[in-house]
């Protein structure tokens, strides 16, 4: 063994989870034990008075044994956003004194106290840590100590919040098999599609005897058949802004995202739109559009709504810049809801594809606006109204090609 | 925790003030408290007990006198409080029923100290008392034996 291992290794016996002495008995122990000696042969009762309480503290107490632990109560599965009440069971074994390091505060209390309540806020949707509870054991006295202890990490995943929008002037109706949309496929509802010539397989009372007599060949009438519509809902993940232009290049820490920026607006409207859709029975999609290996296949029922919601946390947390955007095996008829700060102009470019593909796209701008400009540098007003007037030129040239735009989110 | 340190420290900068007279064993009173209070883990506590008690010790003055009197739980109380501050981070919330055993220990350790020190005053002093030392003598080895032995 090296030096510098055995240095190590004398290091992590000085702390960790086992009682180990401290300074402050050393300091008793060889302080107390010395002014005891000196003062008996250099005859200064003072310093014999003075060793005395050092010895006694030491005599007084016993190296505690025993393993003290901290446990958390589980926080019930569905506890959302918001502050979450939960408590933390200390088991002192011989302890004295227990410092527990709660969110907000370091307590110091007797190790045997009664369960301690912990408050845990919850601010921001995504995966992160709740709880995790540091501590340290004292035996009397402060001599020994049982750590200090890296608590267990509490995780948890809120899933985005589900704002309800209104239903629309759709008429209420109880979730069937059928939907509420036309079909581009033939089918049997009372809407006509097309009237062409017989062919076999068809039924004979399709038969339109009017068109037939005038004609002289055998017509049927063909029907639109009901269907739910398909929603995609196409988030593009590669950036996340907020307002304020100065802060785009720097990491932001603390949450998954920048609270109110692009990341997370589209994140929350995705949610909320999904929800909305699937109330109204239509089958919903989700895309993350610079990665597909992340699509969630359309669906209908609360289920899929919770599938939606978590692969939403999923592309948040793979989000990162990726200079190829697609749309793949997009339904046929779909209606694509487009998610995206538009910030360059691959993404404004899909958006006019898909369109001429013949799918109805609904662009929905996520980009926080007005922008704040840069003021460190004298540049910066200029740069934020030029990134301004691209992005409305972009917004504007969708709208040409037939993209229902919204411009503000 | 901290701020108890340099409580304690007060009365022992002030014994040493009124007994030296001088101004400096109050200034390294004061820097060894700061350092203590600052890094209760160091040596920091040990110096001050140390150097109070040997500033004391070969200081004039009967040797039972008021200030030893003072001086005795004040460094046990620096002892104690630097034990204790150094277990627990700065700006910890403390709850006063986790300091109620060490109190009462301080108490039981303090009456025992205090004690011996009257069993000291009333013990004979000056040449001629060989039998006392050797009793004194003889208490220390058990002593050390009992402490060597928790160890």
């Amino acid at each position: 063994m090296s030096r510098a291992d055995k240095i190590r290794e004398a290091f992590a016996q000085s702390r960790g989870a086992h009682w180990h002495p401290t300074d402050a008995y050393s300091r008793a122990v060889w302080l107390g034990t010395g002014l005891v000696v000196a003062g008996l042969f250099l005859h200064q009762v003072e310093m014999v008075l003075f060793g005395v309480p050092l010895i006694l503290s030491v005599l007084l107490t016993t190296k505690p044994k025993g393993t003290p632990t901290v446990s958390v109560r589980p926080v019930p599965r569905g506890a959302g956003a918001g502050v979450v009440h939960t408590v933390a069971h200390l088991d002192g074994a011989d302890a004295e004194i227990a410092v527990v390091k709660l969110p907000g505060v370091t307590k110091a209390v007797p190790a045997h106290s009664p369960d301690l309540p912990v408050q845990i806020r919850r601010d921001a949707w995504g995966p992160g840590i709740d709880l995790r509870l540091d501590h340290l054991f004292a035996g009397p006295d402060g001599m020994h100590v049982y750590g200090p202890i890296v608590g267990t990490e509490h995780v948890r995943t809120i899933l985005p919040p589900v704002e309800h929008h209104p239903a629309g002037p759709l008429p209420p109706r109880p979730a069937g098999l059928v939907g509420i949309h036309r079909s581009p496929r033939a089918g049997d509802s009372t809407e006509l599609r097309d009237i062409r010539a017989f062919q076999p397989g068809d039924r004979l009372k399709r038969i339109d005897w009017r068109v037939t007599t005038r004609t002289g060949t055998v017509h049927v009438r063909e029907r639109h058949a009901e269907a739910d519509a398909e929603i995609v809902l196409a988030v593009d993940t590669r950036t996340d802004v907020g307002a304020d232009v100065a802060l785009w290049s720097s990491p932001h820490y603390g949450a998954t995202t920048r609270p109110d920026g692009s990341l997370d607006r589209a994140v929350r409207r995705a949610a909320s739109m999904a929800a909305g859709y699937l109330r109204q029975g239509d089958r919903v999609a989700l895309m993350d559009l610079s990665r597909p290996q992340l699509n969630v296949r359309s669906g209908v029922g609360r289920r899929h709504l919770m599938r939606i919601r978590t692969q939403l946390v999923v592309c948040v947390q793979a989000a990162g810049w990726s200079s190829r955007v697609a749309l793949r095996k997009l339904p046929h008829g779909s209606v694509v809801v487009l998610l995206s700060p538009f910030l360059d102009d691959e993404i404004a470019e899909l958006a006019v594809q898909t369109r001429k593909h013949g799918h109805v796209v609904l662009a929905i701008n996520t980009l926080p606006l007005p922008l704040k400009p840069d003021r460190e540098t004298p540049w910066g007003e200029v740069a934020a109204e030029l990134i301004a007037a691209e992005h409305r030129q972009r917004l504007r040239r969708m709208a040409e090609h037939g993209v229902a735009v919204t411009r503000e989110c | 925790m901290r701020l108890a340190i340099v409580l304690a420290a007060l009365p022992v900068a002030l014994v040493l003030h009124l007994d030296s007279g001088a101004v400096v064993p109050v200034v390294i009173v004061v820097v060894l408290t700061a350092l203590s209070a600052l890094m209760p883990g160091s040596a920091g506590p040990a110096l001050l007990i140390g150097y109070a008690a040997l500033a004391m010790a070969f200081g004039d003055g009967h040797p039972l006198r008021l200030g030893v009197w003072i001086m005795i739980p004040a460094l046990h109380l620096i002892h104690v409080t630097s034990a204790l501050a150094a277990v627990v981070p700065v700006k910890t919330k403390i709850e006063l029923a986790a300091l109620k055993a060490p109190a009462r220990r301080f108490a039981i350790v303090q009456a025992i100290s205090f004690g011996v020190a009257a069993f000291a005053a009333f013990i004979p002093s000056g040449p001629g008392i060989g039998l006392v030392e050797l009793l004194g003598l003889g208490a220390l080895t058990v002593v050390i034996a009992v402490v060597a032995l928790r160890i």
